[in-house]
């Protein structure tokens, strides 16, 4: 009975007083509402967009096959057409179809011949689609309502791709179109428009006929996977049903191959990214977690300035339970609008950041395709609650404090502050700290992908942030009593008094800034540690005079790789001293996804490759059944084989044993590679392509001069020099960083908007203390001084915090973090002069913050 | 609690009237200096007593320990049935919804509410139902002469007119005393006037005691008895 009293009578309030104050302060309250739609949005626009740019394996499905239920593999290798006749028998059954895939990836180049995209380019058996209703469904039609539809197949060189692509390349049905596969150049024409507009295919989809993608290439006979898709879709929903059909195909396939769930591929795809996602999603939530400590700085704002009101209500009778809910209503009211419309926000962000992480998705992990962004009824549960949350929890602080204020008998007594007498106490912020040094001892935890997440770590940041926060109070006053017998003049004396005094305001503020700072100069200090192990790294890897790759065709998305062929032609270069080529495949190990590479190992060994050896070769004995390999820290750590040992790998050909020779350092990302030598990698992958290939020329021969002719003698590769490479690598990098340094960026300047803010209820909590001083005659131009070193001290002692935490952060993201989670060690650096310089900053902002409240104050009374 | 507002008390209180405040040997110290030393005082029920004093006296300490927002090192304070020694902080909120109304010197009305609106206030915290309410609001404001500036915020009002919608929200839920802490201080001697013969008229009306604490003598006028406080202690009564 007294809750439904209560609660009435807070809504009441809320209706006649806060509402009423929003009215009045409309640009305040938009304003915070906008800073929770930010914050929403950068969580909720991240959340889309990884999931858009991920997209991959099961957009396939959907788009092609309708979503297909189950996958056949080989055993001894990877399938092909020639397994199809053995398979002749299982396929006859009315209750389900087979749909044999090859995958590829080629490059879309512009009319001046230059790599306009990189497209996947799926070779399907078009005679078998007729069998599957969803194919017909999307429009497909290789007939043309002719008789011999069958011509269709003939042997033109033809493609049908996608409505969103033809939109993009402003391509129609018939137009020829100029594309690299395997490092040849080959024109082709469109013979189709798949689907429609709204269908929501991907942009880089393009179908052709399974014999002619071999054909093109070279890969005859070669498939990637053949799909099972049930003929009764409507009885999917239905898991006995899966189950009893999974069943009996399984019983029907010949010895040699195996039967896996689509949906347990997919989710394998899926969670080689759970790390790289999961970073994201942390990242993300710091943009959050600034919006709401701003939030907090302003509710807190709003309670000291309707102090007198909520004192006489307190006189009034109404209880302090009462004014707290009325507070926290206030806050989740800002919380519900914010979220509403950082849902709107957070789709505008995932269109703009779809595609740089669908790079960052294609360099480091698989070839991916972006789709159209979808905001699920999931996503916006997911916003709305955690903008309600982080609103509810910057809200906590505000309506405790108003909770607290006395009725207006005590408040007339002058200024009064009830404060966060916690802020005042060190004991919360050491005990932060010795938690944070406890956390450290957690082991990191494996994700599905098997990659892992320093749980330890990040609550070990956490902790010591906040710990820093906290204690930096202390700091402030400290330093301000240690600075006030050498303040001579009025206004410094008023201002460092006030500092010295430490109010739980000025803490507040000191401990908002903290926490920005520590996670600006900590994330600066892997950032920068990262570029400078990176360029120590590049300049010992990257000695080859040129580095041959297919053309617009990169990183992890390369389905292809270079035809036997080509490489056999680039190595009777006349200028050629060596060559080395790379071959990769990814292979599952223990504990997930690794990349198998191969290389030529008498090349390694005689030292004419360089690497950065964690334990050089020779420093570990071989084993028996076990091909000797060099493998980089990643997948040392990963697996456990820092001091040497072996590992088994499943690949195309079975269960293989690898012994640990070397480490190296490498960079790539958190699954780590396996390098065995190129016959070993080519037996077990039963593949023959390199992905990429370096060339060492002769000494004393032009190295561009070279390049530009290899240019043009194989306009289907792409051939950079070391310099190039770099600039190269370096974009990539700089790329994947991009969203780092935009959060970053948000995180700072919102910080300086708390201390603003923060400043402004600093200086409406005074209100006596000024009026007081206005009559014993102080300037205006006094007043702001006054404010203006207030705001610098609060700065400087938030800088030297920040800083002082920044390092530990700095030491976790690197030692901890980095080396838990991606398995590589970076060479920690300390970007000194970034740090001065944000200093200077800082104090310089801090100190027209102070004057801009003063000013702002001032004005109004 | 008088819960008939058109039926007002008799217009003279009887001096046997039951004591609606008692204080009894009450004593309260900040720090090591005290502030009241063992004051006694009691009011009857619409008894009108003022208080006075120099500052520093410990009125206002006095009338705060009152209003259950000081608490009192020792003694005794009883305001009706409520014990105000004994009472936890929700029952001493709950006695200042219900047993006490409060007028400050400087109004203390909430800007962003009209004077309709800050007289209602009261009555809406104790929960009275919204058609009397609304009655008693218009009666009030009858009764301090506000009934066309019902809707005006405080910042659109004279001081006077200010204090008058305090009076108002002040006896809007029945006390049983009226605690007036300088009600005329911030006026001057014209409105202050009219804001004494109101409270006195008021207090007849509804048979509200009154605790007017004032440094100015003719304010006294109104009150039946004056209270004289000198170092924490009632020096003559």
């Amino acid at each position: 009975m007294r809750f439904f009293t209560e609660s009435r009578v807070a809504l009441l309030l809320l209706r006649k007083l806060s509402l009423r104050h929003w009215r009045t302060s409309w640009g305040n309250y938009l304003v915070l509402i906008a800073i929770v739609s930010i914050g929403v949005g950068a969580f909720s626009g991240i959340r889309q967009a990884i999931r858009a740019a991920s997209a991959n394996f099961s957009l396939f499905n959907e788009a092609v096959s309708g979503q297909s239920d189950f996958l056949i593999r080989s055993a001894q290798g990877p399938v092909s057409s020639h397994d199809l006749a053995s398979l002749a028998e299982v396929a006859a059954s009315p209750d389900w179809h087979f749909v044999p895939v090859i995958e590829s990836s080629v490059a879309l180049l512009d009319e001046s011949g230059a790599a306009r995209q990189q497209l996947r380019l799926i070779g399907l058996d078009l005679l078998s689609l007729g069998n599957l209703p969803n194919f017909l469904d999307r429009g497909f039609d290789i007939s043309d309502g002719s008789s011999d539809w069958w011509s269709a197949l003939g042997p033109s060189d033809q493609v049908w791709i996608t409505h969103s692509l033809a939109h993009s390349a402003e391509l129609a049905q018939d137009d020829s179109i100029e594309i690299v596969f395997g490092g040849l150049l080959r024109t082709i024409t469109v013979a189709g428009i798949l689907g429609s507009p709204a269908d929501n295919l991907p942009e880089d989809l393009m179908i052709a006929d399974l014999p002619s993608v071999q054909r093109w290439a070279k890969r005859p006979a070669e498939l990637n996977r053949i799909e099972v898709v049930v003929a009764d879709t409507n009885q999917r929903a239905d898991r006995n049903f899966l189950a009893a059909i999974e069943a009996r195909i399984q019983a029907q396939l010949p010895d040699g191959y195996r039967l896996e769930a689509t949906a347990e591929q997919a989710a394998k795809r899926a969670s080689m990214t759970e790390a790289f996602r999961l970073n994201l999603v942390i990242l993300s939530l710091i943009a959050m977690l600034v919006a709401a400590y701003l939030i907090l700085q302003a509710l807190d704002a709003a309670v000291v300035r309707r102090r007198h009101e909520m004192a006489t209500l307190k006189s009034l009778g109404l209880s302090a339970r009462v004014l707290f809910a009325l507070n926290l209503l206030e806050a989740s009211l800002i919380g519900l609008l914010g979220s509403i419309g950082g849902l709107a926000v957070g789709y505008l962000l995932a269109w703009g950041a779809v595609h740089l992480l669908a790079d960052t998705v294609n360099a480091l992990y698989f070839a991916t395709s972006t789709q159209a962004i979808q905001l699920s009824a999931q996503d916006c549960w997911i916003g709305l609650s955690l903008g309600m949350c982080f609103s509810l929890l910057a809200g906590w602080l505000p309506a405790r404090d108003a909770m607290q204020t006395p009725p207006a008998q005590i408040l007339a007594r002058g200024d009064w502050s009830p404060g966060f007498a916690w802020l005042r106490r060190p004991r919360i912020g050491l005990s932060l700290l010795v938690l944070g040094g406890l956390a450290l001892l957690i082991p990191p935890s494996q994700l599905a992908g098997g990659s892992k997440m320093a749980l330890g770590g990040f609550l070990a940041a956490g902790c010591w942030i906040f710990g820093g926060a906290l204690l930096s109070g202390q700091l402030l006053t400290r330093l301000a009593r240690l600075l006030q017998p050498l303040s001579p003049r009025a206004v410094w004396r008023i201002a460092i008094s006030r500092l010295a005094d430490g109010s739980s305001r000025h803490r507040l503020a000191v401990a908002g800034l903290v926490v920005a700072v520590s996670m600006v100069t900590g994330m600066f200090q892997m950032v920068g540690s990262f570029r400078g192990t990176i360029e120590v790294w590049f300049d010992v890897r990257f000695q080859a005079d040129l580095y041959v790759s297919e053309r617009g065709v990169t990183g992890q998305g390369n389905a292809n790789g270079i035809t036997p062929e080509v490489l056999q032609s680039l190595s009777t270069i006349p200028e050629l001293a060596f060559m080395d080529a790379l071959y990769i495949e990814q292979v599952e190990g223990p504990v997930g996804v690794t990349t198998l590479a191969g290389a030529d190992f008498s090349i390694w060994q005689e030292g004419r490759v360089q690497q950065i050896w964690l334990r050089a070769p020779g420093t570990f004995t071989g084993i028996a059944d076990a091909q000797p390999a060099y493998v980089s820290e990643t997948f040392a750590r990963r697996f456990a084989v820092m001091d040497g040992g072996a590992v088994e790998l499943s690949t195309a050909t079975g269960p293989r044993r690898i012994a640990v020779m070397g480490i190296f350092a490498d960079y790539g990302n958190e699954f780590g590679s396996a390098v065995v030598d190129v016959p070993v990698w080519q037996e077990w992958t039963q593949r023959q392509r390199a992905i990429n290939t370096t060339l060492y020329l002769q000494p004393d021969v032009a190295v561009n001069t070279v390049r530009d002719r290899l240019r043009l003698e194989y306009p289907g590769l792409d051939f950079r020099n070391s310099q190039e490479l770099r600039t190269l690598a370096l974009g990539i990098f700089n790329d994947t960083f991009r969203v780092t340094a935009a959060l970053n960026g948000i995180g700072i300047t919102v910080a300086f908007i708390g201390l603003l803010l923060g400043l402004i209820a600093i200086f409406e909590e005074s209100a006596q203390t000024w009026r007081t001083l206005k009559q014993l005659g102080i300037s205006y131009k006094q007043l702001l001084l006054t404010a203006g070193i207030e705001g610098a001290g609060i700065a400087l002692a938030a800088c030297i915090s920040g800083t002082l935490m920044g390092l530990a952060l700095g030491a976790i993201l690197i030692k901890v973090i980095n080396v838990q989670s991606f398995g590589w060690s970076l060479l920690w650096q300390l970007p000194l002069g970034s740090f001065a310089l944000l200093g200077i900053v800082m104090v310089a902002a801090g100190f027209i913050c102070g004057v801009g409240a003063a000013a702002w104050w001032h004005k109004k009374i | 609690m008088n819960s008939n507002l058109e039926s007002p008390a008799t217009s003279t209180t009887p001096a046997t009237a039951q004591p609606v405040l008692e204080v009894s040997d009450v004593r309260k110290a900040y720090g090591t200096v005290e502030v009241l030393h063992g004051v006694d005082l009691t009011i009857a029920a619409g008894e009108r007593v003022a208080l006075m004093g120099p500052s520093g006296s410990g009125k206002s300490t006095l009338l705060n320990c009152l209003s259950g927002i000081e608490p009192v090192d020792a003694g005794t304070i009883r305001v009706g049935s409520y014990a105000l020694s004994d009472a936890s902080e929700s029952e001493l909120e709950r006695y200042r919804r219900e047993c006490i109304g409060y007028i400050f010197q400087s109004f203390h009305l909430l800007p962003t509410l009209s004077a309709f609106e800050n007289i209602e206030l009261p009555g809406q915290l104790i929960g009275m139902p919204t058609t009397e309410r609304t009655e008693r609001v218009h009666t009030l404001l009858e009764a301090v002469g506000l009934t066309h500036r019902a809707g005006h915020k405080p910042d659109a009002m004279s001081g006077g007119e200010r204090q008058r919608v305090a009076i108002a929200r002040a006896i809007m839920h029945r006390p049983q005393v009226i605690l007036a802490d300088e009600p005329t201080g911030s006026l001057d001697s014209s409105s202050g006037g009219r804001i004494l013969d109101l409270l006195e008229s008021l207090s007849r009306q509804y048979s509200i005691a009154l605790l007017l604490v004032t440094h100015e003598s003719s304010a006294t006028r109104i009150c039946e008895r004056v209270v004289h406080m000198k170092d924490g202690c009632i020096v003559s009564a």
